[in-house]
């Protein structure tokens, strides 16, 4: 353990890094779909010689422009930060590995930003063909900047055999593009590019929703029907490349979808039925109200109900990456690294020098047990908020912690943690300072929070 | 209050009839999928019990401990899986075990030792005691039998 | 939604299993009523929704209800029927966490529908009657949900019972006698969770439905009220559209989009169970009352505080009793053709209401 854990009380760090990614995934999704939307609605406009048409593509390049340039690239840092924070040793090897990938990366969001200032700024001031080739370019940069990230996320879960091989080895670079082109990247591309396109009609659903009907019913109309289109190549293709998706995972971690949610009635409500259930419900609720509304009923369709369409994608992504994320466990990096990050390949050397020994941040100090649950537990859970060490332990002795640690220390297979926690590593006398830390939290009186009833 | 049919550009129903199909298509598997996931678990949910008896009723063995064994020439009923079962200690010491339930409608029957007979209550049905075979009345088909095995300190009772 | 959308889109020939209800059920007189039927479309539209968002969560609380009533066991055996549903019957959790959540975001909506018509002013002449049954309605929905909160029998509904049983006990001279009866006995037990069972799914929905009914035939007769920012506005300048289909439509998809929200709340944010109630344990810090029995629960126990005593509990009672029927009676002051004068004392009236509101339930968490 190279670096200090980062302690963010009751939601955990995950949330933190959760909560700006599943933002972020709405809006630069957007980025790219919407990318082509614009200079295709243009182009329509153009050759129809509509005005009005061009018009409303205008604000809604204006509303495109701040969303992805402002609130894209903010949370696009904002990941990198908390990711830094939250898991050092993970962030670390990906930049090890794919400084060059974030180079290429790099160019391509340059071109990207570019040419969407310049796209929004030149309206009416060039040639129309110039202005649409100026979006064709950002489109092209932006859907390029998604194939190149798609590799690393990719990596993440499904890192592959040949670069697993090499791994730990200093020369993991050699196997770049085996690590790029890993076997869930191409079924994840077509996957995201759906969701892209999609987006784009969402959000351009948004923009028109707010054209004022009574007034102009022919606009709102026509502007609704053509972005509600834009949903159809995701509702038909979707399930089908999921599915090419799960079947490109390892059964390993397949399985995990199998497991209950772990907080209550464990076994009857798996991850996979959770899943299910919230992304079935919602893309039928978007797919009836962008039909029967947006695409019937154009006139009523209002602001709000744009909105709703928007919430529920957002709770249909939220959803599916969640369950992507569970099938990650335990590691943060597929059979390489665990989620707090300790490599698969140290587990037996900190077992017989001790844990804390190789953690520079933690030399000299004589607070074993505490440092220990920093380094090993806060990267999933917390004290009290999400995934609650004080109520999974609740009503535990010293004697009965010590015991759920010894399964999770000698992480059999008999082990029913084993599918989705890390082993507990170190010498017994730092597990053991853990139990004397993790009863002493457990034995201290807590009030029940605000509202958890 | 302004007119509420103002012009609307032609309705979308003169689409090529194929991407109507689609829509079509689209949409009810849509609402199929909706409808599937509120009633998948209100299914589950109502079929809890059922399940339940029918992981009860995949039992294929049960024992008795011997001290609970009728007196000769009397039988006691017990619960096998999900389904009464009988078993007979006749007079002669042996032991024979049937599914207490008639073929008929499904009735419990019941021993009776003095007229040497197992009969079924609701429409007279009459089975021999030591066999379970049918000699009266309306049911079709002879009880089911169980194997029925007396150990140690046991009585064994098992599915043929 | 199988009807074209369309408005003036030509009604379905009469053949078929249409034709065959239309003819016996006069289903296109009903449409033809619908599309007839305007409903106003201005800025504050959004509002109209909240009622309908009350019924559906009603209908959701029914199906919901029913559902645990096939395996709820009222009485001593309350909590282990509980504990069974949630933990051993498949999805029982769900079903629960459904009827907590909707029950929850029921007496929400309740509540921004009875905000939003005050503020709107749609209680003036000639609605006065929906006020007032609207408000009855309230009252159930909360006996409702306090009823409904015992029933698990687990630690935290226990005693956030018990208090909330000290705000009828406060009434002067016969507080004492009807807590009791509320109780069955001097305490909570299994007495009250029978009683409350009775309550909770007899005689409260025999009463709410009634009442639903009466407040929707209201509804039907008179329309929607429009806020008076619409009444100054030149009626060729107002907007509105037909009830069938296009409003209807649209209150569908919200009902749709809140069934989703019901959906993914309560898979994703199920409802615990605590540890059963036990009278001898101490009650666990931070017990208060449900959220929509804070403000009230705040304000006694403040006025508790300024006026000390019996005298607390008759002043307390006194105003409280007083506010309600101010707010209950304003109507009557604010007539259609009340004075400008009035009508702005009825608007800071009602804002000062959600202030305090929100406030003293903010005060109230805030303290616990």
């Amino acid at each position: 353990m190279n670096y200090p854990m980062w302690d963010v009380p009751v939601i955990g760090s995950g949330w933190v890094i959760g909560m700006i990614a599943i933002f972020h995934v709405l809006v630069s999704h957007f980025a790219v779909g919407g990318g082509l939307y614009l200079p295709l609605a243009e182009r329509k406009a153009l050759k129809e010689g509509r005005d009005d048409w061009m018009e409303a593509v205008r604000m809604h390049a204006k509303f495109f422009l701040v969303l992805t340039l402002v609130f894209g690239a903010v949370t696009g840092v904002a990941i990198w930060f908390s990711i830094g924070l939250a898991s050092p040793e993970s962030t670390s090897t990906l930049i090890h590995n794919f400084v060059f990938g974030w180079a290429i990366e790099w160019t391509f969001f340059i071109i990207e930003i570019t040419a969407a200032l310049v796209y929004y700024y030149t309206w009416g001031r060039i040639s129309n063909q110039l202005h649409l080739t100026i979006g064709y370019i950002y489109a092209g940069a932006a859907w390029l900047s998604l194939v190149i990230i798609n590799g690393i996320l990719t990596f993440m879960l499904t890192p592959g055999s040949t670069w697993l091989s090499v791994a730990g080895s200093g020369t993991e670079p050699s196997a770049f593009w085996y690590a790029f082109f890993n076997p869930t990247y191409w079924p994840s591309l077509i996957l995201r590019t759906l969701v892209c396109v999609a987006l784009a009609g969402v959000w351009a659903m948004v923009t028109a929703s707010r054209i004022d009907g009574f007034e102009k019913p022919q606009l709102k109309a026509e502007i609704l029907r053509w972005s509600t289109k834009w949903l159809v190549p995701a509702f038909t293709l979707m399930p089908f490349v999921f599915v090419w998706y799960l079947w490109s995972v390892p059964e390993s971690q397949r399985q995990l979808l199998q497991l209950g949610v772990s907080t209550i009635g464990a076994g009857v409500f798996t991850q996979v039925t959770r899943a299910a259930l919230v992304t079935v419900m919602t893309s039928a609720t978007i797919l009836g109200i962008s039909y029967f509304l947006a695409y019937r009923n154009p006139r009523d369709f209002t602001f709000g109900h744009a909105c709703s369409v928007l919430f529920l994608a957002l709770a249909a992504t939220a959803a599916t990456e969640q369950a992507r994320e569970m099938l990650r466990k335990p590691y943060t990096i597929g059979q390489h690294m665990y989620s707090n990050g300790v490599r698969k390949s140290q587990v037996a050397g900190f077992n017989q020098s001790g844990y804390l020994s190789n953690s520079p941040w933690a030399q000299g100090s004589n607070e074993t047990g505490r440092l220990m649950f920093k380094g090993q537990c806060l990267s999933c859970h917390t004290v009290d908020g999400y995934r609650s060490m004080r109520s999974l332990l609740a009503g535990r002795d010293h004697d009965s912690i010590a015991n759920v640690l010894k399964t999770l220390h000698q992480a059999g297979d008999d082990s029913p943690y084993k599918a989705y926690m890390p082993p507990l590593v170190g010498q017994p006398t730092e597990i053991e300072a853990l139990t004397g830390y993790l009863t002493e939290m457990v034995r201290r009186p807590s009030a029940p929070a605000a509202g958890d009833n | 209050m302004s007119e509420s049919s103002t012009t609307l550009p032609a309705a979308p129903l003169d689409e090529p009839s194929t991407r109507r199909t689609l829509l079509r298509v689209g949409l009810g598997a849509a609402a199929a999928g909706y409808g599937a996931a509120l009633a998948y678990p209100v299914y589950r949910y109502l079929a809890t019990p059922v399940e339940r008896a029918a992981e009860a009723g995949a039992v294929t063995q049960i024992s008795i401990p011997k001290t609970d064994e009728p007196p000769a020439g009397s039988a006691l009923m017990l619960q096998f899986g999900a389904r009464p079962a009988m078993l007979i200690h006749h007079a002669d010491g042996s032991l024979v075990c049937f599914d207490a339930v008639c073929t008929h409608l499904g009735c419990t029957v019941q021993f009776e030792p003095d007229q040497k007979r197992i009969f079924c209550a609701c429409h007279s049905g009459v089975y021999d005691m030591r066999t379970g075979q049918v000699v009266g009345g309306p049911p079709p088909r002879s009880l089911g039998v169980y194997h029925v095995e007396a150990t140690d300190g046991d009585i064994i009772i098992s599915r043929v | 939604m199988a009807t074209s959308s369309y408005p003036g889109s030509e009604p379905r020939p009469s053949s078929g299993l249409y034709g065959w209800l239309d003819q016996r059920l006069g289903l296109e007189e009903l449409a033809a009523f619908g599309r007839k039927k305007m409903v106003p479309l201005h800025a504050h539209s959004f509002w109209y929704y909240w009622g309908g968002l009350s019924l559906f969560f009603f209908l959701i609380q029914v199906t919901t209800g029913v559902l645990l009533l096939v395996y709820f066991r009222p009485g001593p055996d309350a909590y282990n029927s509980v504990r069974q549903i949630t933990y051993d019957v498949e999805f029982g959790w769900l079903i629960r966490s459904a009827h907590n959540w909707s029950a929850n975001l029921m007496v929400l909506a309740v509540f921004v529908h009875m905000f939003s018509v005050f503020l709107m002013k749609a209680y003036r002449n000639p609605r006065e009657l929906g006020w007032w049954s609207g408000l009855a309605l309230l009252g159930v929905t909360m006996v409702f949900g306090f009823s409904g909160y015992l029933l698990p029998m687990d630690e935290l509904s226990y005693f956030a019972t018990k208090i909330g049983l000290e705000i009828p006990a406060m009434v002067p001279v016969l507080g004492p006698l009807i807590a009791d009866l509320v109780r069955g006995g001097p305490t909570v037990g299994a007495e009250t969770v029978q009683r409350f069972f009775a309550l909770h799914v007899v005689v409260l929905p025999l009463l709410f439905i009634p009442i639903l009914m009466f407040h929707l035939m209201l509804v039907q007769k008179h329309g929607n009220a429009v806020p008076p920012s619409e009444e100054a506005k030149d009626p060729a300048m107002r907007r509105a559209i037909p009830f069938f289909p296009n409003f209807l439509a649209k209150d569908l998809a919200m009902w749709l989009i809140a069934l989703n929200v019901v959906a993914i709340l309560a898979s994703m944010f199920p409802w615990s169970l605590g540890p059963q109630a036990d009278p001898l344990t101490p009650a666990p810090l931070g017990i208060h009352p449900e959220w929509y029995f804070m403000a009230q629960f705040q304000f006694l126990k403040v006025l508790g505080r300024i006026v000390p005593g019996l005298a607390g509990e008759f002043v307390g009672i006194g105003l409280f009793t007083a506010m309600l029927a101010a707010w209950a009676l304003v109507p009557l002051f604010d007539t259609a053709s009340a004075s400008q004068r009035k009508a702005r004392a009825a608007t800071w009236f009602g804002f000062c209401a959600i202030g305090a509101v929100v406030l003293l339930t903010v005060w109230g968490y805030w303290e616990v």
